[in-house]
């Protein structure tokens, strides 16, 4: 190793910043006792925070940037001018086990442009995790690209040492894809998808009957998409998310808002601000779909197919519903109580399990850090509600606004 | 009566067992902080082991293991006032039964699991935020950590790094656990330790820097947040800030 790998390191790793997937968890595995290095831990574990507040548990790097496609949005395109560089699977993994052992990273991340053509970068993707599992016995986490248009057998070979894989569906429809990244098809990206679930499906059936099967992508498979590069509503993304999830039995569909590192004539100005409020409200709705029962119907109306961005979707969906609330807390299921704005998954639970033991009031939630800001104006603590404004949408959005205002007011005060 | 105790977690399950068996305790405190008072008298409670035990078990059967744990990492705190917060839940609890931890929002309940809450969050985030350097083959980490977590992090990287040979060294309670051949002890530790690095290991931390400092994304700067996720009392031994 020499200075060139501080180059390649640079390059391979600026160009593979904007994948937004960083997580390390799903998976259990303790280390395997064949003179190795590395474990997976189910809860994930967060190394270091970069200066924009993104957590970074693996190393994410592109194995190479030199790419024979023309997608616009994409720093890579083949057409534009920028550094190329490639590194050596024997690189790769060296890099990932040296930070490894240093405690940086939770494993490795790897991705890829498309070389020469897929198969041929499929292979060298395989190549490193061959290199890892084998020769350097590493047994942490390793999340790896899917190259769409590459042979379905390398897939699979390159499936059973990898704990994730992820085949960026990358715009919500056709026909963005076709205007934004001309060479992909659909049926390409969502070949390997289906690839990927059918095996992992059928690991799962044989382990029923033989216990040493081995593991397949025990991870699962993810996606993602670019937000606000193209006219799409939040209504057609969720739509689709809501699709990955049933059809391919996705872990997670993760969002980019899209920024422009590059111009082009399909593509917003240069000078547009990454839509970042508004894919953190596109977070939030895919998290009431998976975790909080919400289908994606219930989060828009008729007229409007994007999310609001001043108030959180939860909110925006209690406002619109306003006659089945508010809910009382020593009722309510639980799959009611995941209905109060501003009320989580943690708190619910903790409701449930201490009214067990006696009613609860409204000091005790206080005490039990339950966070009431907005969930007080949708409830009832032993009948008694005890929002301090008029129970309609209006008044409560203006309470909720003031109180806002009054935090920063405060700050500023402070200054 | 308040029961002095030597500092280790035998010694405070000992001063529990003398509260029921022998007289009931005004206080718990360690030994080499204790201030004396006018109104309570004291006693320095010798730690027994056996007595020691027979408390564990009957938290662990009695209670229940979650209540031994909250128990446990409440004593690992740096927590001023841990003795009498554990004395005060053990009391309430040995009342309650196994049902016990139900009661988060009691006063007897809450302070402790937020004691065990604090001191989980931090053991957590040192697994990932506690850094390496290779020197000579072996791997060495220094750390300040608010509360006693050596013990609990100790596991995870005892798995992680099994063929490896490492130190971990508390500079704080100037202690170190010391990993080799799948076995690892805790030892005292009064010297700090002077490293030099080698050719190799000063790449992979500057390869380390460049890396950590790339992948920001400009355009979502938000200093506030990692402000939030890594304290700066932590950040003296993290090699991407030093």
């Amino acid at each position: 190793m020499n200075d060139i790998i501080f180059e390649k390191l640079k390059i391979l790793s600026d160009a593979a910043k904007y994948d937004v997937s960083c997580v390390s968890s799903g998976v259990e595995r303790k280390n395997k006792n064949t003179g190795g290095i590395g474990n997976a831990s189910a809860a994930g574990i967060c190394h270091a925070w970069s200066s924009d507040g993104r957590c970074i548990s693996l190393l994410k790097i592109l194995l190479t940037n030199d790419c024979i496609y023309d997608c616009h949005y994409c720093l890579n395109r083949v057409t534009n001018p920028v550094k190329r560089a490639s590194f050596t699977p024997e690189e790769v993994a060296e890099l990932t086990i040296q930070f490894y052992r240093r405690n940086y990273i939770e494993g490795l991340f790897l991705s890829s442009a498309v070389e020469k053509n897929p198969d041929y970068t499929m292979e060298n993707i395989y190549k490193v995790l061959e290199l890892l599992r084998y020769k350097y016995n590493f047994w942490g986490y390793v999340h790896v690209k899917v190259i769409p248009g590459a042979d379905p057998a390398l897939v699979k070979k390159t499936g059973a040492l990898a704990d994730r894989m992820s085949v960026n569906i990358e715009l919500p429809t056709r026909e963005s894809l076709k205007i934004l990244a001309p060479q992909k098809k659909i049926e390409s990206i969502i070949q390997p998808m289906s690839v990927i679930n059918s095996e992992m499906t059928r690991t799962i059936e044989d382990k029923k009957v033989f216990k040493n099967t081995p593991r397949f992508v025990p991870g699962g498979q993810s996606t993602q998409m670019i937000i606000g590069a193209t006219p799409d509503s939040d209504k057609t993304i969720l739509n689709l998310s809501q699709n990955l999830y049933d059809r391919f039995n996705m872990k997670r569909v993760f969002f980019s808002a899209y920024i422009p590192v590059i111009s082009g004539p399909n593509l917003p100005s240069v000078n547009t601000v990454p839509p970042l409020v508004r894919e953190h409200r596109l977070y939030q709705a895919d998290w009431l779909m998976r975790y909080y029962y919400f289908k994606s119907e219930e989060l828009f109306t008729e007229i409007d197919f994007n999310l609001d961005l001043e108030f959180d979707p939860k909110m925006m969906y209690a406002l619109r519903n306003i006659d089945r609330f508010p809910i009382e807390i020593n009722k309510a299921s639980y799959e009611e109580l995941l209905r109060i704005p501003g009320l989580g998954v943690k708190s619910a639970q903790r409701i449930i399990r201490e009214r067990k033991n006696a009613e609860l009031s409204y000091d005790s939630l206080i005490k039990m850090k339950t966070v009431l800001k907005r969930a007080k104006h949708f409830i009832t603590v032993k009948g008694k509600y005890y929002g301090n404004t008029k129970f309609e949408p209006d008044s409560i959005k203006n309470e909720i606004r003031f109180k806002e205002a009054q935090k920063q007011f405060s700050i500023f005060e402070f200054m | 009566m308040d029961y002095l105790y030597d500092g280790t977690f035998e010694g405070l399950m000992t001063c529990i067992f003398y509260h029921y068996k022998k007289e009931k305790a005004s206080g718990i405190f360690e030994y080499s902080r204790y201030q004396q008072s006018i109104i309570n008298s004291f006693e320095i409670v010798d730690t027994d082991y056996e007595k020691a035990k027979i408390v564990c078990d009957a938290i662990n059967n009695k209670i229940s293991r979650e209540a031994y744990i909250n128990v446990y990492y409440c004593y690992l705190s740096s927590n001023e006032n841990k003795e009498n917060t554990i004395l005060d839940f053990l009391i309430f609890a040995f009342r309650y039964g196994k049902n016990t931890m139900n009661f988060f929002s009691h006063e007897k309940v809450l302070p402790i699991n937020q004691i065990y809450l604090k001191v989980g969050a931090e053991t957590h985030r040192f697994l990932g935020i506690l850094r390496f350097s290779d020197v000579n083959g072996i791997l060495y980490s220094k750390f300040a950590p608010d509360n006693d977590i050596l013990i609990l992090i100790v596991e995870h990287f005892a798995d992680r790094y099994k063929y490896e040979k490492f130190i971990i060294h508390d500079e704080k309670r100037k202690k170190v656990v010391v990993y080799a051949n799948e076995r690892w002890e805790i030892k005292e530790l009064k010297d700090s330790i002077n490293i030099e690095y080698s050719q190799d290991e000063k790449m992979f931390r500057d390869l380390w820097k460049q890396y950590f400092t790339d992948l920001a994304i400009k355009e979502r700067t938000n200093i506030d947040l990692q402000f939030q996720f890594v304290p700066a009392r932590y950040r003296k031994n993290m090699v991407e800030f030093i």
